[in-house]
């Protein structure tokens, strides 16, 4: 009623007078003013000039000459920084291309293109030669590996794990073939094998167990025993024609030379080796294994192993971080075929010259949109095969952390972006409707908001990705990648805020008076709304964004070091400051792998801050004109 | 008072409810129960312990069963319904049992037994929180409560990090305005703000382990133990309230009535303590809440990176492991924690603000 | 007697990113005991700035004081450290301010912003002080002061406040009361209440009142002299029944003229003052008022005309004061 009282009083001129007065002051005036007051700002300036050469610097990673993000080299310790600027060549991996037929791992547009290959490292131990202080290279293992591998290969060389040994690492261009591969073939039996395996300092431990289904023929005798490729079970069993052995493999290099500590056999707790006495009894389980707890030394902290495995103790502390690998293979009535990974074939082949302690691979594959593959053939047009070295030094995989730092940032800053655009979609239509209807609805709306409020998020949001994670390949069948799903997750809690900015603006506006001229001489609802609420909202909204960017993106980097968010090899700035808390153990610190990632983040994040401060303040209205 | 109490308690046992159902049928809406993923166990144990955990109970059975206050096992109201699967058996039932007492709900054909058995309570209504799916010996109470103390004691010494060194830096830097003092400490909350309280732990870290071993920065057991991670976990927030601080001390300093104390020829003293603190350090205690909660959350980070056994890790491997009970029992008690925190600062808030009214909110 | 209040040449400026902008331009004035003081002025002629600077409490910076001589009861206010101008306050200079509504402390019981005074400046216990400040609200019309002290500002009507404002200024019997427009905020009733209970109470207590406002009528009933200030500068001053029936300066009349009168013909248009005061931070050469002013004449705009006496007892700063004396006929 007091509004059209009001109303009546004004004339059609006035009217116009004011909604000309509203336009002017929202159109230019506003974004010259605030602009003006931001440029004075000269810290948000600073900040600004800072963001944007950052981001370009981003964006034109694949154009830089830096080294791959993802390329392994386990042979070398972590690399301090190499100042001044040193330029290594890269080397030609044209000879080093599969013959035709074997299936590369590299995927045409994946990061891993040319330069980026994956690798697979061969690890051989030899004695070091009589009389000889360094070891050097053993050209005939060499020979060897290449011929079996059919691929050329880079040598290195460590001080082995042994007295007198020495390592002499290949390093080869990865292909499928190098892994083990298991075919599974019907064999009329049913069980599953399982092992537990704990690295300690004075070896590996581990522990097995087997699980029949019930009513196979009665076990007489188990053997349980670990080789170069894996584990093997074998079981004396009672069957139809008599006595027969069984063997159950199962492939598994890390376990090599572990110690096994028990089996157990349809849940009874065997020795490793066991046979039924006379009177069908297994043979108790020695005292010593039984009860007993193994102390382990693991990195200068003290745990406490119960010699089942089944409990670890920490005496004097330090985080569960003692290596508790279980690996579990199901033979649902099938038969395990094992086709040997590179390392045994080449382990067959060397017989008495030395063995092969390791084979590792590294992992994934890092797709490349097209944009960034072309970028990246620019680059090789432009630098060629140069790329910078270790200029930050490199991580405790070898890995380039200039590198690293500038094509996670890419992620980080995708994250951030993409996930404020979402949470500015869901709470400005939120918001914007509430404000708009107004009584009952605004304030069901704005209860639910409240209630979401009092939920503490983060746990939704580890709940929902953990969910999530369950149907990533339904969701990659339909295109939507494991990303996206982060993305939109991450925005679906930032909306809240938004919403009730956005809310509080379009009340205070509604009732002001240019909008009620406007609605005075006839102009309808959605163009009051796009003439005139939108603007007056979009300077709060983009105070509020600039803020919610280094929200969101500290709430990545926090997912992503809980390990619930971007994956390997994809790199985030949350995955580098895993990397670097990780690389702080108690005995050596490789500070740059600390230092640099968060000095990239700190700044960045600092610089988001102090933009958005500066923002706030030149958009303010009450501040409009002044100092 | 009591009637704004009792609304907040409403209100809260209407979230409450909500976070438990949703993520209780969500849990078990997702393909993959807990004890498959990594181990496949037989099916005879399987289904063993879907029976110890009453996985093979209709789903709505066990949502009550885990609500509680009624035990809806064999022993107990389970006595009083007799609960069958929809099988095809049942299809064909004679005729005297579908009638009368027997009714249909869900996928399951329940009997009205009408006879009571003695009725154990149990369930989250009065507090228990259900066995652990992971750690098949515990319950979620046990490892609450062995978890739960540790990470409070962090929480609070975070949180008095975060207050004295938050008000401290807020206030000077608003009374020294303009100077240097100011600048600098205006550039460390935005710093504080700006870096993952990781980072800041990180460097604490190599501080402190490494450059002059002072503090011990792994562990739980002394107060020693305590200094590094309740500092990187209570440093973003110090800085955020040093913020508020400083703005809302400068807000009041140029309000009219501090001018009128002037007037009176109060002491600069005693017009920060009486007339300029009070008013200025209310967006400060409006923020507690958030701040608390931020703070249970930052502890899941920084709980790992010490290696502090409290209940922030077991939040994210239950999540991982599927183990639902322990999972929710740590949602449930994040929301309770963070729910009263905010309430308790509200009505603070009300104490300190003569204005507000409890009724009105 | 001695004067309680004397100022002399008051400078304020305000050093802002604009410019400088003066407030207050070489005011002079004194106050004896017991007599009222009226300063009128339109909105900006720097008659708050002028009262806080009474106070020491022009915000520094931007504010810049300065003045040949600034004493409150015979001390010298520029000379002070912080602890004697916080001793002076309050104790023999106390102050009324423009907004009851937002210069009480809304945290603060009435009570605690009434006693903090009489502990500060007279030692008083708390149960001592409460009882004074009861007895203070009762004096200034408050029913039931003994509850109302544990009110807080928000529960009180504006009239209220404004009365817990005086009170508040009474509490320790100052030598001089600065009111800056104690009534403008208030309606006409009330208005009417205040003014009666200030005047009654400086009857009582022989206080100095400085009472700054912009409404004539009030200083009429009010003033025993009256100050007319004009863009930081006094342009006229004297005995207020003299100045308000016979200005000598052209503001003064046009002030006068754009006042609505009860008994003028009905529908006459007011006489508003054309053009706006000047802008602070570039003050014109002459005269301020030239610019607006009807009588102005090439002199006017060299150098700003000094407050020099016209009759006895009255001074203007009008150049043309003569002339206006002899059309407004007052024998001198
Ligand atoms: N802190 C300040 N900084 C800059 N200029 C100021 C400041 N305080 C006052 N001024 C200026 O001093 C001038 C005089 O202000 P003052 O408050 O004394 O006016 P007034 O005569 O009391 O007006 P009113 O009748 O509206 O109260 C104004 O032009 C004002 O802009
Ligand atoms: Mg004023």
């Amino acid at each position: 009623m007091a509004t059209t009282a009001r109303q009546s009083k004004r004339s059609p001129a006035e009217l116009q007078a004011l909604l000309r007065e509203a336009r002017a002051q929202r159109g230019t005036s506003l974004g010259r003013d605030a602009w003006r007051r931001l440029r004075r700002n000269r810290g948000a300036f600073y900040a600004l000039v800072f963001l944007g050469l950052f981001l370009a610097v981003s964006w034109l990673a694949p154009l830089l000459p830096l080294a791959s993000p993802m390329a392994l080299d386990l042979a070398v310790e972590p690399q301090p920084p190499a100042w001044p600027l040193t330029v290594n060549p890269r080397r030609s991996l044209a000879g080093e291309r599969p013959p035709f037929g074997a299936a590369p791992t590299l995927s045409v547009g994946a990061l891993a293109d040319d330069g980026w290959a994956h690798r697979t490292y061969v690890d051989v131990e030899l004695e070091t030669p009589l009389g000889q202080l360094e070891p050097t290279e053993n050209p005939m293992v060499r020979a060897l590996v290449t011929q079996t591998a059919e691929r050329k290969a880079t040598v290195y060389l460590r001080a082995g794990d042994r007295p007198g040994t020495f390592v002499q690492r290949h390093a080869l261009p990865q292909w499928d073939s190098d892994r083990a591969r298991i075919d599974w073939q019907p064999s009329g039996e049913r069980g599953a094998v399982e092992g537990t395996l704990v690295r300690g300092v004075d070896g590996l431990y581990l522990k097995l167990a087997l699980q029949r289904a019930p009513g196979g023929p009665t076990v007489l005798a188990a053997k349980a025993r670990t080789a170069v490729e894996g584990v093997e079970v074998e079981l004396v069993v009672e069957g139809e024609t008599g006595r027969e052995t069984r063997r159950y493999p199962m492939p598994w290099r890390a376990a090599a030379g572990a110690r096994v500590v028990g089996l157990q056999l349809d849940g009874v707790r065997l020795p490793a080796e066991a046979e039924r006495d006379a009177a069908g009894q297994w043979p108790a389980m020695p005292d010593e294994l039984g009860e007993a707890r193994l102390a382990l030394e693991i990195a200068g902290r003290s745990i406490q192993l119960s010699a089942d495995l089944e409990s670890v103790k920490l005496v004097d502390t330090a985080g569960e971080r003692v290596a508790l690998e279980t690996r579990a293979r199901v033979v649902p009535e099938l038969r395990a075929v094992v086709h040997d990974d590179l390392g045994s074939r080449i382990d067959r082949r060397l017989t008495d010259i030395g063995r092969v302690v390791g084979l590792e691979h590294t992992d994934g594959i890092w797709e490349l949109s097209a944009l960034d593959a072309g970028l990246l053939h620019l680059r090789t047009r432009i630098f060629g095969l140069w790329q910078t070295g270790p200029l930050l030094g490199t991580d405790a995989k070898g890995r380039d952390l200039l590198a690293r730092i500038v094509w996670g940032s890419r992620i980080s800053i995708q994250v951030s972006l993409v996930a404020t655009l979402c949470s500015l979609a869901i709470g400005v239509t939120w918001g914007a409707f509430a404000g708009l209807m107004g009584g009952r609805i605004d304030n069901l709306m704005m209860r639910i908001v409240d209630v979401l409020y009092s939920v503490p998020f983060i746990f939704v949001v580890i709940f929902l990705i953990t969910l999530l994670n369950e149907y990533r390949v339904e969701l990659a069948d339909r295109g939507i990648g494991y990303m996206t799903v982060f993305y939109v997750v991450i925005g679906a809690i930032y909306w809240l805020t938004m919403a009730r900015v956005v809310r509080g603006q379009v009340l205070s506006l509604k009732n002001q008076e240019f909008v009620e001229a406007a609605r005075m001489i006839g102009a309808s609802t959605p163009r009051i709304l796009l003439a005139h609420l939108v603007p007056n909202v979009l300077s709060v909204v983009i105070v509020y964004l600039t803020l919610t960017v280094p929200a969101v993106m500290l709430f990545e980097a926090f997912l992503s070091f809980l390990g619930l968010g971007v994956e390997p090899p994809r790199v985030s700035w949350g995955l580098l400051a895993v990397d670097a808390t990780d690389s702080i153990s108690a005995v050596v610190i490789y500070w740059w792998a600390v230092v640099f990632p968060s000095l990239a983040m700190g700044s960045v994040l600092l610089a988001l801050n102090v933009l958005g401060d500066g923002l706030r303040d030149a958009l303010d209205p009450n501040l409009r004109g002044k100092d | 008072m009591i009637r704004f109490l009792a609304r907040r308690l409403l209100w809260f046992a209407i979230t409450l409810l909500g976070v438990v159902t949703i993520s209780f049928f969500l849990m078990r809406a997702v393909r993959g129960g807990p004890f498959d993923g990594e181990r496949r166990l037989h099916p005879a144990i399987e289904a063993n312990l879907a029976a110890r955990y009453h996985l093979d109970w209709p789903l709505w059975r066990q949502y009550l069963q885990y609500l509680g206050p009624f035990d809806w096992s064999d022993q107990g109201i389970g006595a009083l319904l007799h609960v069958e699967a929809d099988t095809d058996a049942l299809q064909r039932l004679p005729a005297d049992r579908v009638e009368g007492r027997t009714f249909r709900v869900g996928s399951s054909v329940v009997t009205w037994t009408g006879e009571l058995g003695p009725t154990p309570l149990g369930g989250v209504l009065t507090g228990d929180l259900g066995p652990s799916f992971k750690y098949r010996d515990f319950t979620v109470n046990d490892i609450i409560g062995q978890s739960l103390p540790i990470s409070v004691a962090l929480g609070s010494v975070a949180l008095l990090f975060a207050l004295t060194l938050g008000l401290v830096a807020g206030i000077g830097s608003a009374l020294w305005r303009g100077t240097n003092i100011d600048l600098s400490l205006r550039l460390a909350a935005t710093a504080g703000i700006a870096l993952p309280n990781f980072v800041i732990a990180g460097f604490l870290i190599i501080l402190f382990a490494f450059l002059m071993p002072l503090l011990p920065v792994a562990g739980w057991g002394s107060p020693r133990h305590m200094v590094l991670p309740g500092f990187a976990l209570g440093a973003p927030f110090a800085a955020y309230i040093a913020r508020l601080a400083r703005t809302g001390l400068l807000e009041v300093l140029s309000k009219d009535h501090i001018r009128t104390a002037r007037a009176k020829g109060l002491s600069e003293w005693l017009i920060l303590v009486r007339h300029a603190l009070k008013g200025g350090l209310l967006p400060v205690v409006s923020y507690l809440g958030p701040a608390t909660a931020g703070i249970l959350t930052g502890s899941l980070v920084i709980e790992r990176l010490f290696g502090i056994p409290g209940t922030g890790s077991h939040f994210v491997n239950s999540a991982l492991n599927r183990d639902y009970t322990l999972s929710m029992g740590v949602t449930i008690l994040y929301t309770v924690l963070v729910y009263s925190l905010n309430t308790l600062v509200d009505l603070v808030y009300t104490l300190l603000d003569p204005r507000i009214e409890l009724e009105e909110s | 007697m001695a004067a309680v209040l004397e100022v002399e040449d008051l400078v304020v400026r305000f050093e802002t990113h604009q410019g400088t902008v003066r407030a207050v331009n070489g005011l002079s004035m004194s106050l004896q005991p017991g007599e009222t003081l009226g300063v009128v002025g339109e909105s900006g002629s720097g008659k708050s700035v002028a009262s806080l600077a009474l106070l020491g409490l022009v915000p520094n910076p931007p504010g810049v004081v300065e003045a040949k001589r600034l004493k409150v009861a015979g001390q010298d206010l520029l000379g002070l450290d912080r602890r004697g101008l916080q001793q002076l306050r309050g104790k023999e200079i106390a102050m009324i301010f423009q907004d009851p509504m937002t210069s009480l402390n809304p945290l603060l019981t009435v009570e605690r912003q009434l006693t903090e005074v009489l502990e500060r400046h007279e030692g008083l216990t708390r149960r001592e002080a409460r009882k004074r400040a009861a007895a203070a609200l009762s004096d200034v019309g408050i029913p039931a002061p003994e509850t109302r002290l544990d009110s807080y500002p928000h529960q009180l009507s504006g009239g209220m406040r404004q009365r817990v404002m005086i009170a508040m200024a009474l509490l320790c019997n100052p030598k001089v009361l600065v009111a800056d427009e104690p009534t403008t905020a208030l309606d006409v009733t009330i208005q009417a209440q205040v003014l009666e209970l200030l005047k009654d109470l400086q009857r009582r207590h022989g206080t100095a009142l400085l009472l700054i406002t912009h409404d004539l009528g009030v200083v009429a009933g009010m003033a025993d002299r009256l100050h007319v200030m004009y863009a930081g500068r006094v342009v006229e001053a004297g005995p207020a029944a003299d100045v308000l029936t016979s200005p000598l300066h052209p503001y003064t009349q046009g002030l006068l003229r754009s006042v609505p009168r009860i008994r003028g013909p009905l529908g006459a248009r007011l006489d508003a003052i054309d053009g706006s005061p000047p802008d602070l931070a570039a003050l014109p050469a002459g005269c301020s008022f030239a610019a607006r002013c009807g009588l102005r004449t090439d002199a006017c705009t060299k150098s700003p005309p000094p407050l020099v006496p016209v009759l006895a007892g009255r001074r203007s700063a009008c150049l043309e004061a003569e002339a206006l004396l002899l059309r407004s006929g007052v024998k001198a």
